[in-house]
C-alpha cells in the first residue's frame, strides 16, 4: 500500500500539473480538494481519466468522485478494491 | 450617442431543432414539443446521448437554397443560409439593401463538421483540400452572406456560448453610435464530434432528456441550429417603412472572473450583466415579465443562474424557463435562437414552459411549467452564458413599450 | 503620466519590460516557468494553463508589477478595467494538444483539462480571474497585426462609459515553445498616439 500510495501521489502531480508539489507535501489523509491543494473540478476530472487510463475504473457519474477524492488513502483503497488493470 | 430605445428589431429568422422556420418554432413551443431525441445526422460513436438535431439533411438544405451539389458547404453555414433568408425576408431587405447592411455573426465551432469527416483526406491526399478554406469561423459567416449578396460589413464573433448574444450587442451598439443603420445579428453553429467528445470529456451530458432547475439534473444535451434578428435605428425603419416586431431595449455583457469553464457559485458574471441590462434600459426588475434563462442544465449553471437572478430579482421573480430543455444547448447560437424565442413570445404573449421540470431544488428557482396563453409581455430578459466566464444578457420588449 | 507608456514583450527567448530585458536562462515554455518563478510565484494555477494562456498571463503580471499595482483587482478601479487582445491563431496550439489525446484509437483519453483551453477567450478569462477584472474581455481573431485595427478597437472598450481602463496586447502561439506577445496597459483619455506606439513596438516583435 505503502507503494501504491507514493506512485499515486506521482501521478496525481504529474497528471494535474502540481510543479511545486513534492509527493511528501500531500498528507495521505488531507482532502484533495477545497483547502490544500487548491484543486477544482477540472483536476477532478482528470483524475477520473486517470483512473480509467492507469487502473481501468470507468466512474460513470462525476458526482461519485466526491467520495474517492476525500484523500489520497481513500483514492488509493478505492483503486486497490476495483481496479481492472 | 443614439438613445436606448432607438435599436428596433425588424426581422428575425430561426431554424434548429422544434422547427425550421417561426411558425414551426412557435408551434412547437405553444405545444412544449421537444425537439431533443435520439442522433440521427451527426455520424458519431457517441450514440448514448440524446440531441437536439435540426430535422434536415446538408443535401436538403443545400436544395432548399439552391445549392448545386458538390458545392463546398458546411452544416453550420447552411443553417445560417436557412435563418438568414427568413429574417431577410420579414425585414423586407433585398440584394439592393445589402450595401447599408451590416452582418454580425457568432459561432466557434464553424466548419468543423467538415474538417472532422475529412480530416484523413487532408492530411493524406488532395481529393477534399476545398473543405480547407471552409473550417475556421469567418469562412462560415462569408458563405452565409454570399449568398444572399454583398453586405457592407461582415465580423465573427467567437466567445463560446455567448457568441450570438455578444454578436446583437456589438450590431447594437454599432447602431447607436451611428455607425449602421441596419445590421443582421446572430449565431449559428452545428453540433459536432467536437463538442460531443469535448463536453463528454466534461461530463457535463445527460444521458436523457435534460433537465434544467431540477433537482436531478445531470448535464445539458447538445442541439444546433442558427438565428438572426434584423436590428435596425428607428430612422431607417421609418424611412423604409418597415414595422418593428420587437426592440433591444438593452443589453450587458460581464466577466465572471472566477473559472475557465465553471460558473462562480454566487452567479457575479450572471448578476453583473443582468444589472447592467437593466439598467442600460432603464428598467426595474418588476417591469421584467419572463427570463429565457441560459439554463444549460449543468448542476453548476442552473445553480449558480439561480443564485444570480435572485439577486437580481428577489421577491418579484417573473416566470423562469429554459427553453433548452426543447432545443438542446445550440452553443455558439443559444442567444440569437433563445432571443428569437423572446420575440415570439412577446408578439404571441405567452410564456415558454421549462420542459421536463418534475422536482424543485432548495435554492434555485421553480421554473415555468404551464404555458399561459392570452399573457401580455411589457418586456423579456435572455441570458448566455460562454466559457471563459463570458456573461451575457438582452432586454427585448414589446415594441408598443416605449 | 509615465504608467500608460509600460508595455511588456514575451517571444521564446526574449523578455522585455519598458526595453529593459529580464534575465533568463531557459527559452521558450521553460522560460515563461522561469520568469513566474523568479517575478510571481503565488499562482500555482499557472503550470496547467495553455502556452497562450501562460504568455498572456506571466505578460500581464510582469506588466503590473512594473506599473506598481501591488494586488490587481482589490480595488473599485480594476473592476471596471478591460482585456482586449489581438492574436491570428487563436487557440491552435491548445487544439493541436488536445487533437493529440483523441488520435490514437488505443490510447484514447480525451483530456478535459486541455480541452477547456480550446477556445482563444479563456485567456482573457485566465487574466480576468487573476485580476478580478468584471469589464469586456475580447479577443480578435485577426489575419495579420495591425496597428490602426488595434487601437480603434482598444479606443471602442471606452465607448461604454464604464470602462477606466484597457489591458491590451499581442497573444500568439502556433505550438509549444513558439510564442509573440506584447502588453501595454491604456487608460481613459491616454488614447493620442496610442495607434504609433503599438506599431513601433509590435515592428520590433518578430511574427
Amino acid at each position: 500500500m505503502e507503494e501504491m500510495i507514493l506512485k499515486l501521489k506521482q501521478e496525481i502531480i504529474e497528471v494535474l500539473n502540481l510543479e511545486d508539489v513534492q509527493p511528501d507535501d500531500i498528507n495521505n489523509d488531507a482532502p484533495l480538494f477545497g483547502e490544500g491543494l487548491g484543486l477544482d473540478s477540472i483536476d477532478a476530472l482528470e483524475l477520473i481519466v486517470l483512473m480509467e487510463k492507469n487502473y481501468g475504473i470507468k466512474l460513470q457519474d462525476p458526482a461519485k468522485g466526491k467520495e474517492i477524492f476525500k484523500s489520497v488513502n481513500v483514492m488509493a483503497d478505492y483503486i486497490q478494491k476495483n481496479r481492472t488493470k | 450617442m443614439a438613445g436606448r430605445d432607438s435599436v428596433l428589431i425588424t426581422g428575425c429568422g430561426i431554424i434548429c431543432a422544434i422547427g425550421q422556420d417561426r411558425k414551426q418554432v412557435l408551434e412547437s413551443l405553444l405545444a412544449t414539443r421537444t425537439g431533443v431525441g435520439p442522433l440521427r445526422y451527426l455520424k458519431t460513436g457517441h450514440t448514448e446521448f440524446p440531441v437536439g438535431e435540426v430535422k434536415m439533411s446538408d443535401a436538403e438544405m443545400e436544395s432548399s437554397m439552391g445549392i448545386a451539389p458538390g458545392t463546398p458547404t458546411t452544416r453550420t453555414a447552411l443553417m445560417g443560409m436557412m435563418a438568414m433568408r427568413e429574417a431577410l425576408d420579414q425585414a423586407g431587405l433585398t440584394a439592393a439593401d445589402l450595401p447599408r447592411t451590416g452582418f454580425v455573426d457568432g459561432t466557434t465551432v464553424g466548419g468543423m463538421d467538415k474538417s472532422e469527416r475529412y480530416y484523413l483526406d487532408f492530411i493524406g491526399n488532395d481529393s477534399r483540400n476545398e473543405y480547407i478554406g471552409t473550417h475556421d469561423c469567418g469562412s462560415c459567416s462569408e458563405m452565409i452572406a454570399d449568398r444572399f449578396g454583398r453586405f457592407r460589413f461582415i465580423t465573427t464573433i467567437s466567445t463560446a456560448c455567448s457568441s450570438a448574444a455578444n454578436a446583437i450587442e456589438l450590431a447594437a451598439d454599432m447602431i447607436r453610435l451611428g455607425e449602421a443603420d441596419i445590421v443582421v445579428a446572430g449565431g449559428s453553429e452545428c453540433i459536432t464530434k467536437f463538442h460531443l467528445n469535448g463536453f463528454n470529456s466534461l461530463m457535463i451530458l445527460d444521458h436523457g432528456q435534460c433537465r434544467p432547475f431540477d433537482r436531478d439534473r445531470a448535464g445539458l444535451n447538445l442541439g444546433e441550429g442558427a438565428a438572426y434578428v434584423v436590428l435596425e435605428s428607428r430612422e431607417s425603419a421609418l424611412r423604409r417603412g418597415v414595422k418593428p416586431i420587437a426592440q433591444l431595449s438593452g443589453y450587458g455583457n460581464a466577466c465572471d472572473a472566477f473559472h475557465q469553464t465553471a460558473s462562480s457559485p454566487d452567479g457575479e458574471g450572471a448578476y453583473l450583466a443582468m444589472m447592467k441590462a437593466l439598467a442600460d434600459a432603464g428598467l426595474e426588475p418588476a417591469d421584467i415579465d419572463y427570463i429565457n434563462a441560459h439554463g444549460t442544465g449543468t448542476p453548476n449553471n442552473d445553480l449558480s443562474e439561480s443564485q444570480a437572478m435572485r439577486r437580481v430579482f428577489g421577491d418579484c421573480m417573473p416566470p423562469v424557463s429554459s427553453t433548452k430543455s426543447l432545443t438542446g444547448h445550440t452553443t455558439s447560437a443559444s442567444g440569437s435562437i433563445e432571443a428569437v424565442i423572446c420575440i415570439l413570445a412577446l408578439e404571441n404573449g405567452f410564456t415558454p414552459v421549462n420542459y421536463a421540470f418534475e422536482n424543485t431544488d432548495e435554492g434555485l428557482v421553480v421554473p415555468n411549467m404551464k404555458l399561459e396563453p392570452d399573457r401580455p409581455l411589457r418586456h423579456v430578459l435572455c441570458n448566455s452564458f460562454g466559457f471563459g466566464g463570458n456573461d451575457s444578457s438582452l432586454v427585448i420588449s414589446n415594441v408598443s413599450e416605449n | 503620466m509615465e504608467k500608460e507608456f509600460s508595455y511588456v514583450i514575451l517571444d521564446s527567448g526574449r523578455a522585455v519590460v519598458n526595453g529593459r530585458s529580464l534575465e533568463h536562462e531557459q527559452t521558450g515554455n521553460a522560460m515563461l516557468a522561469e520568469l513566474y518563478r523568479a517575478h510571481i510565484g503565488d499562482w500555482p494555477k499557472f503550470f496547467k494553463m495553455d502556452t497562450l494562456s501562460k504568455a498572456g498571463f506571466v505578460a500581464s503580471e510582469l506588466l503590473f508589477k512594473e506599473t506598481g499595482e501591488t494586488r490587481c483587482g482589490q480595488d473599485e478601479f480594476t473592476a471596471h478595467r478591460a482585456v482586449v487582445l489581438f492574436g491570428t491563431t487563436a487557440s491552435l496550439c491548445a487544439d493541436t494538444n488536445y487533437q493529440e489525446t483523441i488520435s490514437d484509437r488505443d490510447n484514447y483519453y480525451p483530456s478535459p483539462a486541455l480541452f477547456v483551453y480550446t477556445l482563444p477567450n479563456i485567456v482573457t478569462g485566465e487574466i480576468a480571474i487573476r485580476g478580478h477584472f468584471r469589464g469586456e474581455t475580447s479577443f480578435y481573431v485577426v489575419e495579420r497585426p495591425d496597428a490602426a485595427q488595434m487601437a480603434f478597437h482598444i479606443a471602442c472598450a471606452f465607448d461604454d462609459d464604464v470602462t477606466d481602463s484597457v489591458l491590451a496586447g499581442w497573444v500568439d502561439s502556433r505550438r509549444n515553445d513558439d510564442f509573440q506577445t506584447f502588453f501595454t496597459l491604456v487608460e481613459r483619455g491616454a488614447l493620442e498616439g496610442l495607434e504609433d506606439r503599438i506599431r513601433t513596438i509590435m515592428n520590433n516583435l518578430n511574427i
